[in-house]
C-alpha cells in the first residue's frame, strides 16, 4: 500500500493509464516523472544514499533524464521500496541459477493494482489491438506455482482480465508442457475456427515446436490467431535465429509474422515493452497501407528508454547500440529509473532488441566468476 | 588502412581464398563497424591437409639443425621485435592495440616483456634448466650408469591459441620450436598479430625454419577444419576456455597427445609485517592494470592480513590510487558491452551492499578505469576483470590455504607480501592447495622463461623420452 503522497500520485498514473497515456507529452512525462523522484527519493533510503553520492538529489535534478538509475544488479542488494516494508502488497523475484552464493533480485510492490492498470492496458494495445477476445493459452504455469515470478503473474492477470472462455494453462512448473492437452485445445479451435492466443517464453516454444517436428504435428490455426513470446534465445543452451521460430510458427502452427508478438519485460519494471507488428498491422490493415517496417518494441507513453555507453553512461545517439535504461512511471512503488544489462537501440519507429550483454564470455585463458562457481560444483571424479 | 594479413602458410599456392573480417571484435554482433580489418585465409580441410604434410617435411630438416642455429634464428626475431627502429616492431605496435584492445602503452610493454624472453641467453637457459643436456633431443645420452636417454619432439605439433595476452602464443611456438617440432598454429581471433609476424620474420630469417611455421585462423567451431589439423598432429598445444577445449579434447584421437592451458585465477596475500610498506599499494597496482588483468596470472582478489578493517578499507584504497595513477601512464584497453556492464553490476552490488550497511567499500573512477572492492567477507572470488580488484581481509594468512583448495585445478600464481619465513610456509601450504607459482607482486605478471608453468616442464611437457639400457 503507498501512503498518502503517493496515493495522490497513483491516481494521477490511473487516470494516465486509464487513458492509454495518448495524452502524455514530454514535459507532461517530465514533470510527472520528477515529481515521483522526489517522492521515492524521500521514502526509499538506499535510493536516496545511491542518489546522493552522486550528488543527484531532487533539487540538483532537472530533466527526467539526469533521475540516477539504479542498476538491476542493486535489486539483488537491498530492499528498494518507497515507503514500508510492511506495506509491500508483493514481492517479484528475479530468476536464479541456485548458485551458491547467488542471491535473487527482489522487486517489491507497493500497490499491486496500479501494476494491473499499466499492463493490461499494454498487453490489449500489443497483443490484442483489434479488440480480439481469445482464449489465452499458456505455455507458463501458473502463478500459483510460481507464485514469486512477474511473469506468471503478469499472465494470470492477462487471462484473468483479457482471456475469453477456455483460457487456461498448459504447462506445470514440475513437468513442463502438457503436450496432449495443448494440442488437444489446439485441434478444437481449429475445427471450430475460433482463433487462439498463445503465450510463453520463447524458449519454451523453441521446446515445443522441436516436439511438434519430431511427431510431424502440425496446426492451420484460424486466422486472426496469434502468439506472444517472451525473452530471448540468447545464452541458452541453444541459439535460435529470431526469424527460425517465425518460420517455425507460421509452419507449425499457420500463425503468420505479422501475428507473432515478442514481448520485452523484466522482473525489476511494471511495465513492459511488445514488438509494435500486430499493432502497426492492425492499424494499416483497414485502409491496406504497406506492411510494417522491421521489427521494432514499442511501449506506452509512461515507460521511456535512453540507450547508453556502457562505459560512461551517457546516452547515444539514436541508431546506435548501447545499454538500455529505463523510466517506468509503473514504478511508482519502488524506483522508477532502471539500468540494464540489456544491449538495444533506438529508432524513430521503437527500440529494437540484441539481447543481455551480463553474461561476459573471459578472453583466453582468464577466467570468470562463473569458472570458479563450476568448479566447486562440478562432481569430483 | 591496409588490411593485415592475418597467417604466415610457408607452401606456394595457399591460400588460394581470403576473406576480410573486422580486426576488432565488435561490440556485440554489430555487424557494420568500420574500421582496421583483418585479412584471413580460407582454406579447406584438404588444404590444411597440405600444410600440415609440408610441416611434417619441413620437421625432418629442423630435426637435423643443430640447437645453436635455431636458436640464433629465434633470438635475431626476438632482436626486431625490441629494435625500435624495425618495421616488424613498428607493425607489431601498430595492429596490436587494434586486435586485442589494448592500449597502445600496454601494448609496447607487453611486446618489451614477452619478446625479451625469446633472446638467446633465456632460451639456454630454458633448455639447460628444463633437458640439462641439449643433446639430449639429438642422440642418446648417458643418463646414470647403464642407462642412456633420447627425447623426441611430436612430429606435428597443433597449437590452438587464445587472445587474452598477446606474445603468449609466440613463447608456445618458441618451445615448439625448441624441441624442433614443427608447428601448425590456430590464432585466436582477436590475436593472430603476433603468431604472423613472428613466423614471417622467422622465415625471412631462416626460412628452413620458417617453413616449419604455419599460422592461420579459421572460425571456431569449425569441425571439419579442426579434424583436417589433428589428422596429421601428434600433440595438441591448446590455450583457452573450458568449452573450447572440452570440445577439442573429445575429438582427439587417442594417440595424440593433449597439453592443456585452460583457465586459471592468481591472487596476492599480504601479511601484517608489510601492510604498512609503502610500495606494497603501487606494486599490487601494477600487477592488476598489466595485460588489463586479462592474464591467467594477473590477480583478482588481495587477502590483507590485519586485525584492523579500517587498515585494510584504506589498504584498498591506496591500491585504487595507484592504479588511478598507473592509468595515466598505462591506460585501459577498451571495453566490449559485455565487460564494462559486469563491471558496473560488480560495482552496484558493491555500493549497495555498502548502502545497505555491509563492511564493504567501492573504490573506483566514474569512466571505469579502474575499480577496487574492499569487502570484509573472507570468500575466495573471481574478479570481472579490466582492472577490478577484491581486498579482503583476512585474520591470518596461513587461513587462506583452505579458502582457496576447492579451487585447486584453476589455481595459478600467488603472490605473496610477508617475512621470509612466512612466505616459506605459505608456499608449502599453498603448493599442496594447488597453485603453481609463488612469487611477489612485482614479477606476479611476469613468470621467468623458465617457470613451471601450470606446474610442468614447457618444454619436457612436449617430449616423449626413450631409454637406452646396456647391461
Amino acid at each position: 500500500m503507498l501512503d498518502a503522497a503517493g496515493q495522490a500520485l497513483r491516481a494521477q498514473l490511473m487516470e494516465l493509464f486509464r487513458s492509454s497515456g495518448a495524452q502524455l507529452g514530454d514535459e507532461e512525462f517530465d514533470a510527472l516523472a520528477l515529481r515521483i523522484f522526489r517522492f521515492q527519493f524521500e521514502r526509499n533510503v538506499p535510493y536516496a544514499a545511491f542518489c546522493e553520492r552522486r550528488g543527484l538529489t531532487p533539487d540538483a535534478v532537472a530533466h527526467w533524464s539526469e533521475i540516477p538509475a539504479v542498476p538491476t544488479a542493486a535489486f539483488r542488494e537491498v530492499e528498494l521500496i518507497a515507503g514500508a516494508r510492511a506495506n509491500v502488497e508483493m514481492v517479484f523475484r528475479t530468476s536464479g541459477t541456485s548458485a551458491p552464493g547467488e542471491t535473487r533480485g527482489s522487486h517489491y510492490i507497493l500497490d499491486l493494482s496500479l501494476y494491473h492498470f499499466s499492463l493490461i492496458p499494454a498487453f490489449a494495445a500489443h497483443v490484442l489491438p483489434d479488440g480480439a477476445e481469445l482464449p489465452l493459452l499458456s505455455l507458463i504455469p501458473s502463478d500459483r506455482e510460481l507464485p514469486d515470478s512477474s511473469l506468471a503473474h503478469m499472465v494470470a492477470v492477462v487471462l484473468q482480465r483479457l482471456g475469453a472462455a477456455d483460457s487456461g494453462y498448459f504447462a506445470t512448473a514440475e513437468r513442463g508442457i502438457d503436450d496432449a492437452a495443448l494440442g488437444a485445445a489446439l485441434a478444437r479451435a481449429c475445427e471450430a475456427q475460433r482463433p487462439v492466443c498463445l503465450l510463453g517464453t520463447s524458449f519454451s516454444f523453441v521446446h515445443w515446436t522441436d516436439r511438434l517436428r519430431e511427431r510431424g504435428e502440425r496446426y492451420l490455426l484460424p486466422q486472426g490467431s496469434r502468439l506472444m513470446d517472451t525473452g530471448g534465445y540468447k545464452g541458452r543452451s541453444r541459439e535460435v535465429p529470431a526469424g527460425d521460430m517465425l518460420a517455425a510458427y507460421q509452419d507449425l502452427l499457420g500463425i503468420g509474422a505479422d501475428y507473432c508478438v515478442n514481448e520485452y519485460g523484466m522482473t525489476e519494471l511494471c511495465s513492459q515493452y511488445y514488438d509494435a507488428t500486430l499493432r502497426a498491422q492492425s492499424a494499416t490493415a483497414a485502409d491496406g497501407a504497406t506492411r510494417p517496417r522491421p521489427r521494432r518494441k514499442v511501449a506506452l507513453p509512461w515507460l521511456r528508454t535512453r540507450v547508453v555507453d556502457p562505459e560512461t553512461l551517457e546516452a547515444v545517439p539514436d541508431g546506435t547500440r548501447g545499454l538500455l535504461q529505463h523510466l517506468d512511471l509503473a514504478n511508482l512503488g519502488s524506483v522508477i529509473a532502471v539500468q540494464t544489462e540489456d544491449v538495444g537501440m533506438l529508432n524513430d519507429d521503437g527500440l529494437e532488441l540484441f539481447g543481455r550483454a551480463g553474461t561476459a564470455v573471459p578472453r583466453g585463458c582468464s577466467i570468470a566468476m562463473d569458472d570458479l562457481l563450476a568448479a566447486v560444483q562440478r562432481p569430483r571424479a | 588502412m591496409e588490411p593485415f594479413d592475418a597467417w604466415h602458410i610457408p607452401l606456394s599456392g595457399l591460400p588460394a581464398e581470403l576473406s576480410t573480417i573486422p580486426a576488432a571484435l565488435p561490440p556485440f554482433d554489430d555487424a557494420t563497424t568500420t574500421g582496421p580489418e583483418l585479412r584471413v585465409a580460407r582454406l579447406s580441410p584438404g588444404d590444411l591437409r597440405r600444410v600440415s604434410g609440408a610441416l611434417q617435411e619441413a620437421g625432418e630438416t629442423l630435426r637435423g639443425r643443430p640447437i645453436d642455429q635455431v636458436i640464433a634464428a629465434i633470438d635475431a626475431v626476438a632482436r626486431r621485435f625490441l629494435d625500435r627502429d624495425d618495421a616488424l616492431r613498428a607493425q607489431a605496435l601498430a595492429w596490436l592495440p587494434r586486435t586485442t584492445g589494448l592500449s597502445p602503452a600496454m601494448a609496447e610493454l607487453v611486446l618489451d616483456r614477452t619478446a625479451s624472453d625469446w633472446l638467446a641467453p633465456l632460451l639456454r637457459a630454458l633448455i639447460q634448466a628444463e633437458l640439462r643436456d641439449p643433446r639430449v633431443l639429438e642422440r642418446f645420452v648417458r643418463h646414470r650408469p647403464g642407462q642412456y636417454v633420447r627425447a623426441f619432439g611430436p612430429r606435428l605439433a597443433f597449437h590452438v591459441l587464445a587472445g587474452n595476452v598477446p606474445g603468449v602464443g609466440v613463447t608456445s611456438l618458441v618451445r615448439s620450436l625448441l624441441v624442433r617440432a614443427p608447428a601448425l598454429c590456430k590464432t585466436a581471433r582477436e590475436e593472430p598479430v603476433m603468431p604472423v609476424l613472428f613466423a614471417r620474420a622467422l622465415h625471412t630469417a631462416d626460412p628452413e625454419l620458417g617453413s616449419a611455421l604455419a599460422v592461420t585462423w579459421w572460425p571456431g567451431g569449425d569441425l571439419d577444419l579442426e579434424d583436417a589439423a589433428l589428422a596429421n598432429a601428434d600433440l595438441v598445444v591448446h590455450y583457452g576456455g573450458r568449452e573450447a577445449v572440452t570440445s577439442l579434447a573429445a575429438r582427439i584421437p587417442r594417440h595424440v597427445r593433449l597439453v592443456e592451458h585452460g583457465p586459471r585465477i592468481s591472487f596476492g596475500i599480504v601479511a601484517r609485517e608489510k601492510v604498512g610498506d609503502p610500495r606494497l599499494p603501487a606494486q599490487i597496482a601494477r600487477a592488476t592494470a598489466t595485460f588489463d588483468q586479462q592474464g591467467c596470472v594477473s590477480p583478482h582478489l588481495v587477502y590483507v592480513e590485519h586485525p584492523s578493517h579500517d587498515v585494510v578499507r584504506d589498504f584498498a584504497r591506496r591500491i585504487a590510487e595507484a592504479l588511478a595513477q598507473i592509468g595515466s601512464e598505462l591506460s585501459r584497453g577498451r571495453l566490449s558491452f559485455e565487460e564494462a556492464s559486469l563491471i558496473r553490476a560488480v560495482r552496484a552490488a558493491a555500493e549497495f551492499r555498502q548502502i545497505g550497511g555491509a563492511e564493504t567499500a567501492l573504490f573506483g573512477d566514474p569512466s571505469l578505469a579502474y575499480t577496487v572492492i574492499y569487502d570484509a567477507r573472507p570468500d575466495f572470488v573471481a574478479s570481472c576483470l579490466n582492472r577490478t580488484l577484491w581486498c579482503r581481509p583476512i585474520s591470518s594468512i596461513h587461513d587462506v590455504a583452505d579458502l582457496v583448495r576447492p579451487f585447486a585445478p584453476l589455481l595459478q600464481s600467488v603472490a605473496v607480501a610477508a617475512s621470509r619465513a612466512n612466505t616459506k610456509r605459505l608456499a608449502e601450504a599453498l603448493g599442496q592447495a594447488g597453485a603453481s607459482r609463488v612469487t611477489c607482486f612485482e614479477s606476479l605478471p611476469w613468470p621467468a622463461p623458465t617457470w613451471h608453468h601450470d606446474g610442468r616442464g614447457p618444454l619436457r611437457e612436449l617430449l616423449r623420452w626413450v631409454d637406452l639400457e646396456r647391461s
